[in-house]
């Protein structure tokens, strides 16, 4: 009876609450889950996010909640209805980031791990992501050479980690490891261009072992996994951003005009000895033809003010089945460079699908179709081309025109025209180049994955991935045959295709699970197998039948094969992690691969990683202490563990092997190449130590790392001497070994939190000290060659890799103009370039003759040339609708060696810099530079590697700046859209710097050069072209 | 459902573990395994013309080492002061770190190497005796004419301490991987020794003839050795041997002087056809040849340093087939052989010279395009070496006096050379090697093997025989993986 009556008690005293849940923008919250607390009654929203819910009428407190939002309670009162208004969830320590094959919560990880949000990378002037890297993540460096569209920028995790190996990190995106680098010839095409910056939803650095060696024998020098952005709850989102922009090369030094140009020189030959005559030597002036002198700054012929543009249009949606992202872009942009322009258009679509609750599956697909036009601008790898339009732009004769006065080109053979100077004059024309040569590099590129995901039971998940990345480059070069390099052929275009192709074969295994209350495991096993093939061919065709011919398909008489490789490699894995933590108080962490690679000839390794932590602030000590109202937060970590580097090695390193080739018109076949077959992997064994710790409930946090790359079996060229005769003079072996430690600080916080104002700042600077602690050949110096004909750059036991050693300079002598140098046993000696060639080096002390010095018997060591330190220091305001950003990037402790400033005070028939002006003219002159003498090559550096070129390379940008208005709903709602953003941002709107060349930032030797003078020849600026700043305008619109 | 799970999960794992041996061991489709280089016989004579191709690359016989040699002596002037093309050289500032001292050295040594991988890997070839004897001769010969390069600029010549003074590293043995970097300079006589054991071995294992035009001037037959003889017993002052050696190629009392043994060589009438594409005429003993596919290289080749460019043209002075980079012009200052009136105005000689951009430069026209060969030894050289031989032991010798209008006669019919004493026939001959072998790579080995002054050229000062630049330094390339090498004085 009393059952009855209870039951129907029950019965008649339910009820409905109905409601609509939406987010802090009004809109509808989807399948939110409402219910009954303590209990399993509950339901989702409809689409609409209204609700409809019979409670007892006991029920007390519903909770409300969703993905990514704060869950809400609300208690119950006499009210049939219920709203809520759910806020996303706070965004500092419980945020979740990507770690290989999974995904781990951000307060649970035990490894390094830096994460960049995808939103900073949204809304700038970009041409490719990683230029908005810089100084957002402690550890990690991104440099960008110089203002050349389609030249990478170099990423370096906590140091240089190769010396003749790539010293690049490993880069993931979507799961799948991805080509990077320069694909292009003498126009370069940044692979990593292909990647939209607006798809990219977060960028996650993986530093240390621990975090890292699930990549095993390919995570040296870091892992970047990019995970791009997949549709979010809800419903269906469309935006559309687009932006214009300018770009201008900026740091452009000032040059002689036409009449310094011509009385400077003559006035080096008049020291000469052999002064102007009127007949044979001399530089005169000239006019045109309506009477003015001509004065060219062949600058404004090199350089111009670019134009962009960029459009995205994407849509995306999710509901608890099915989750979608398509977006589609469109991007022209004009560099600063005549000629050099870069277009890309990408489109990509990712579907996730729950096809049962136990069974998903999904995919990627990402297409990108670029053309990047370029010109030989002397930045990849060829510093002292004579047709290097950087070079061409400060080392011209002023006072000769580009045209002559019936409009035809001026030139002499293979030479800028003479103009009335006598004297032979160097160097090509470079308005011609421009106008007749072409150097395109166009790829297509598909970068997809599908996968499938079976929940076997419980916590336990299977899943298998298949990825491609498949890309094809067409590399088409033309080379007039008037006037350059194309003259020796009477006119050349190459065209070569490359297809590097990749397949890749995830199958893991994943099972995770809380047991006996306390204990957490989270264990993965897997099996990885991976395919590379790289097909390149192509042909030179020369020798035209006509001038009109300018395409690779047009009549030429002779054609030579180039560029033609064949390789292949092969990468078979097995991996595992096992995560285990205590109460959520401890955390272990372990995890290990095994990589078998094709290209070794013992071809198995093994890597592995372990690191444990303590979440010190939930021991109940703490929390109930005074010090957890201050500090909310504290972690303390270390990792351990080893891994590996093979990237740059080649498929075939460990053979011994003979190729073909011509002798006349027959076959011929000869030894090319000396095998090692004790050839490995590079090893680097990283310790890390270091604790993160949030104050005032998080608003102010703080990370501090201590970090120990131990590199071993650098794989070097181990030299021969080169009477063996062995090709290279060199062959691969494991023998050196370099160290990388310093220390990284991040501190941030919400400084000011406001109702309508707030300001967020975070500023990260990372300390590094590189040493070289073993070479080959017992330990002999390594002298790297920039353009090969230059070499600064020491590789040397005991030295930061790169450092300079360069004759020292003591200044300029005031009783003759001479510039002074010290040799090694301390004598100082003078050069002057005007006397007979056994008397031109004589003692500062007393006149009398002595020999010269040279750079490796008397140089000094100058460096490092790597960084000590760098950092960037990020600052947000908002208020009410307006939002700023500042990202200043600063960098310093090292030299730079500026190889330009040797150029631009040259005493041939090049132009100098305004301030060679301020030459010694009579005794007693206290200068700079030297008395001028015409020939002389040795006094301004460019004979031999001088101190006076190696400057400090210190310096701070503002690199990201901008200012944003987002439009109140009021007025958008107004027009049916959700919100419109209008804004402006600068990338590189300020240099700070003592530097006295373009810009410290500057590298020769970025990616698209030989690896050993990547990493052996850092901060070297040997006529280079400058950096570019970039301001634009744009419009973000969500429908 | 459970089933289908599980089935799925083991067909995975199937999958995942599945291992791909044959993957992990990929071959290289483009290039050769050192196993099986010697594993054909078409392998094997490519293998002997990659020995040749290594002393024709870029560095060497494709262009350098004759304007290395030529910038030195006193017949060129430097006029684009650029560092890539020898102005080091060519003004006597040259250090161990000079980029032609470095890259010569190893150039021709990797020819080297080749040369004695194939002598050793000949062995297991499936060919007869007699062809592995041939092959062998073949690399042994191009493995003199290595040594002979290097010993002649590297070293002090012959005369000084009669062979004593420190040469070269000499190498007979492959080398190919990981091993002994120290090896300490033999003397200049042992490579000489070495030299002339290859040049023997050489002649005695050639064919007298290789069977077609092509072949007999592009790889070498047993004439092609004892030419070579002949200059290498000029160069040690070894005037009696030399004058055994050239008895064989020249056995005829007076002109027309040829060849009556192997393949024959003789003068040809028109000198211009010994030079250019078509240069394969009885009187190249051994040229090397280059195509539209197989070139010397950039900034390599002959063409390119010796002639002016196309604008350089006029109208007064039109310039046909001018294609290079115009970075030597001939000296027409009293120093150089341009200027020397024992040269006279109708010798056919004086059309590879030609004046351009009014009176100011004149320029070398024996080469003028890429693909022109390169002639290594001519027989006007070997009749110019067994003249000077016959003269320097004889004196006033009549069939020295015939040689050398031989010829004289050849290019200047109206011209008979009548010395009176030794002294002047012996300049005679020193001339006419001057006028003949012009640009090819002779001049400043003669004036070393004379212990001759290099005479100043333009702003290039002279060098005196006790000078350290009258020979180069070892190349610092060397000196830092080999310590046993001492470097020259001076350097």
């Amino acid at each position: 009876m009393a059952v009855v009556l209870a039951l129907s008690q029950s019965w008649a005293q339910q009820r409905t609450i109905t409601g609509k849940v939406t987010d802090d923008k009004g809109s509808p919250v989807v399948n939110a889950s409402v219910l009954v607390k303590g209990t399993q009654t509950g339901t989702v929203t409809k689409a609409d996010g209204t609700y409809s819910l019979n409670v007892p009428a006991n029920a007390k407190t519903l909770i409300i909640s969703s993905v990514d939002m704060e869950p809400q309670e609300h208690s119950l009162g006499s009210e049939a209805t219920v709203n809520a208004t759910l806020k996303a969830a706070d965004k500092t320590l419980s945020e979740v980031v990507v770690v290989g094959y999974g995904t781990q919560r951000k307060k649970e990880v035990t490894g390094s791990v830096s994460q960049i949000n995808g939103s900073k990378l949204k809304d700038q002037p970009l041409q490719s992501f990683e230029q908005g890297l810089s100084g957002r993540a402690a550890g990690v460096n991104v440099n960008i050479p110089n203002g050349v569209l389609g030249n990478p920028p170099m990423i370096r995790v906590r140091g240089t980690n190769s010396i003749s190996l790539s010293s690049a990190p490993l880069i993931v995106i979507d799961g799948v490891p991805s080509f990077s680098g320069d694909a292009g010839g003498t126009a370069s095409n940044n692979l990593l261009g292909d990647v939209n910056p607006s798809d990219i939803e977060s960028i996650e650095v993986l530093k240390d072992a621990s975090a890292a060696a699930i990549y095993g024998s390919r995570a040296a020098a870091g892992v970047v996994l990019i995970t791009t952005k997949k549709g979010r709850q809800g419903r269906a989102r469309v935006n559309y951003e687009a932006w214009v922009g300018w770009t201008k090369a900026y740091g452009l030094i000032d040059v002689l005009n036409a009449q310094e140009f011509t009385d400077l020189k003559n006035e080096g030959l008049t020291n000469a000895g052999t002064p102007p005559n009127g007949t044979t030597r001399g530089f005169y002036t000239m006019t045109d033809a309506n009477g003015n002198l001509i004065d060219t700054r062949w600058y404004d012929y090199i350089y111009q003010t670019g134009f962009a543009q960029n459009h995205v249009l994407s849509v995306s949606g999710a509901n608890d089945r099915t989750n979608y992202y398509f977006s589609a872009g469109y991007t022209d942009q004009k560099g600063i460079f005549v000629n050099n322009t870069f277009k890309r258009m990408t489109g990509r679509f990712t579907l996730d699908q729950k096809v049962n609750d136990w069974f998903t599956v999904g995919g990627t697909f990402n297409y990108s179709s670029n053309r990047n036009n370029g010109l030989n601008t002397g930045s990849t790898g060829a510093a002292f081309n004579t047709s290097g339009q950087a070079r061409l732009g400060f080392a011209l004769a002023p006072n000769v025109s580009p045209y002559n006065p019936d409009g035809s080109y001026n030139i002499n053979g293979q030479t800028i025209g003479q103009g009335k100077n006598l004297t032979v004059l160097a160097f090509t024309n470079p308005v011609l180049l421009l106008d007749l040569n072409r150097f395109q590099s166009n790829g297509e590129r598909i970068l997809g994955n599908a996968y499938a995901q079976v929940r076997i039971m419980k916590g336990l998940n299977f899943k298998t991935l298949y990825g491609i990345d498949h890309l094809s480059v067409v590399n088409e070069e033309f080379r007039n045959a008037i006037h350059g390099d194309g003259n020796q052929f009477n006119g050349a275009v190459s065209n070569t295709l490359q297809q590097p192709f990749r397949w890749n074969w995830q199958n893991t295994l994943t099972y995770d699970t809380r047991f006996a209350t306390n204990h957490g495991l989270n264990v993965l096993v897997g099996a990885e197998q991976q395919y590379t093939k790289t097909d390149t061919w192509g042909a030179d065709r020369r020798n035209q039948t006509d001038p009109f011919f300018d395409e690779f398909q047009g009549g030429f008489i002779d054609i030579v094969p180039v560029n033609n490789t064949w390789t292949e490699n092969f990468l078979q894995s097995y991996f595992g992690r096992i995560n285990y933590d205590y109460k959520k108080k401890y955390f272990l962490s372990f995890n290990a691969r095994r990589d078998g690679y094709s290209a070794f000839a013992e071809q198995w390794g093994t890597f592995y990683g372990g690191s444990a932590g303590w979440t010190v602030s939930e021991e109940d000590f703490w929390k109930n202490s005074s010090i957890a109202d201050v500090m909310s937060t504290l972690r303390v970590r270390g990792s351990y563990g080893m891994v590996g580097n093979f990237a740059g090695i080649g498929s075939y390193p460990y053979q011994t092997l003979f190729t073909g080739g011509l002798y006349g018109a027959n076959g011929a076949i000869f030894f090319n190449q000396g095998g090692n077959p004790d050839l490995t992997w590079e090893k680097s064994k990283k310790t890390d130590i270091g604790f993160s710790a949030g104050f005032l409930k998080d608003r102010f946090t703080a990370e501090f790392a201590y970090y120990k790359n131990d590199i071993s079996d650098l794989v070097l060229a181990e030299p021969q001497s080169p009477s063996r005769g062995i090709p290279g003079n060199s062959i691969l072996r494991n023998v050196g070994s370099m160290v990388n430690k310093g220390i990284e600080v991040t501190l941030g916080g919400n400084i000011l939190q406001k109702k309508d104002l707030t300001w967020s700042a975070s500023i990260n600077v990372t300390t590094l000290k590189n040493e070289v602690t073993a070479l080959s050949n017992n330990n002999a110096d390594i002298l790297v060659s920039t353009g090969g004909l230059e070499s600064p750059s020491l590789v040397r036991v005991g030295e930061s890799i790169g450092s300079f050693l360069a004759i020292k300079s003591t200044g300029i002598n005031p009783a003759n103009g001479q510039r002074m140098f010290l040799k090694a046993d301390g004598t100082e000696v003078q050069y002057n370039h005007a006397a007979s060639a056994a008397t031109r080096w004589t003692k500062v002390s007393d006149g009398t003759p002595v020999s010269a010095p040279g750079q490796v018997a008397d140089g000094v060591v100058i460096g490092p040339a790597l960084p000590k330190y760098f950092g960037g220091f990020d600052n947000t305001l908002k208020y009410k609708g307006f939002d700023f950003n500042l990202l200043v990037y600063f960098s310093g402790g090292n030299y730079v060696y500026n190889g330009t400033k040797a150029g631009l005070h040259d005493n041939r028939n090049w132009n100098n810099a305004k301030d060679n002006l301020d030459r010694w003219q009579k005794v007693g002159d206290v200068t700079e530079w030297p008395r001028v003498v015409f020939g002389d090559n040795i006094s301004n550096g460019s004979g031999q590697v001088i101190s006076t070129n190696v400057e400090k390379g210190d310096f701070a940008k503002i690199r990201n700046l901008s200012l944003g208005y987002t439009l109140p709903q009021s007025l958008v709602g107004k027009v049916k859209l959700s919100n419109v953003r209008v804004y402006v941002a600068a990338l590189n709107a300020w240099t700070f710097s003592g530097y006295s060349g373009f810009d410290p930032e500057i590298q020769s030797n970025g990616e698209s050069v030989a690896n050993q003078v990547t990493n052996g020849a850092p901060s070297v600026d040997r006529n280079s072209a400058p950096q570019a700043r970039t301001f634009n305008v744009g419009i973000n619109i969500g429908f | 459902m459970k089933y289908i799970k599980t089935s799925i999960l083991f067909l995975g794992l199937l999958a995942a573990l599945s291992c791909h041996k044959d993957k992990l061991t990929p071959e290289p489709q483009t290039q050769i395994l050192v196993d099986v280089s010697f594993a054909t016989p078409e392998k094997t004579l490519a293998a002997v013309n990659g020995v040749y191709a290594g002393a024709k690359v870029g560095q060497i016989y494709g262009g350098r080492y004759y304007n290395y040699q030529d910038s030195r002596g006193e017949e060129f002037l430097n006029e684009t002061a650029n560092g890539v093309t020898q102005l080091q050289t060519w003004n006597f500032t040259v250090t161990p770190t000079t980029n032609e001292v470095q890259n010569f050295w190893a150039a021709a040594y990797t020819a080297i190497n080749r040369a004695n991988i194939v002598i050793a890997g000949i062995d297991q070839a499936p060919i007869s005796d007699a062809l592995k004897n041939q092959y062998k001769a073949e690399c042994r010969f191009i493995r003199a004419l290595m040594y002979h390069a290097l010993v002649t600029i590297y070293a002090r010549p012959y005369w000084d301490g009669n062979g004593s003074k420190p040469g070269v590293v000499i190498y007979t043995e492959p080398q190919t991987q990981l091993g002994e970097n120290q090896k300490a300079r033999s003397t200049v006589a042992e490579v000489y020794t070495q030299i002339l054991a290859d040049l023997n071995f050489a002649e005695a294992n050639l064919q007298s003839n290789n069977g077609s035009v092509s072949l007999n001037v592009t790889r070498a037959h047993k004439n092609t050795a004892i030419a070579l003889k002949t200059r290498v017993y000029l160069y040690m002052g070894r005037y009696t041997d030399l004058i055994t050696e050239a008895a064989k190629l020249a056995p005829q009392a007076t002109a027309p002087f040829s060849t009556t043994s192997g393949v024959t060589h003789a003068l040809q009438s028109n000198i211009t056809t010994v030079f250019g594409a078509g240069g394969q005429t009885p009187e190249n003993i051994l040229s090397f040849p280059f195509t539209a596919n197989d070139l010397p290289g950039t900034q390599n080749s002959l063409n390119q340093y010796y002639s002016p460019s196309a604008t350089s043209s006029t109208a007064t002075n039109p310039c046909t087939a001018c294609a290079g980079n115009g970075d030597y012009s001939l000296n027409i200052g009293a120093t150089g052989i341009v200027s020397n009136t024992g040269w006279t105005a109708n010798d056919a000689r004086r059309q590879f010279n030609q004046l351009i951009n009014s009176s100011t430069r004149t320029w070398l026209r024996k080469w003028t395009a890429n693909t022109d060969y390169v002639p290594a030894i001519r027989y006007a050289e070997v009749l110019l070496n067994y003249a000077e031989a016959l003269a320097r032991v004889n004196g006033l010798d009549p069939k020295a006096i015939s040689l050398l209008n031989a010829v004289r006669k050849r290019s200047d019919p109206a011209t008979t050379l009548t010395p009176t004493t030794s002294d002047e026939l012996i300049n005679m001959i020193l001339t006419e090697r001057r006028i003949e072998l012009l640009g090819e790579g002779f001049r400043s080995r003669d004036l070393l093997r004379l212990g001759a002054n290099i005479p100043a050229k333009g702003t290039a000062p002279s060098i005196t025989p006790a000078s350290p630049q009258y020979i180069w330094p070892i190349p610092q390339s060397e000196l830092n993986v080999n310590k046993a090498v001492a470097q020259n004085t001076g350097y």
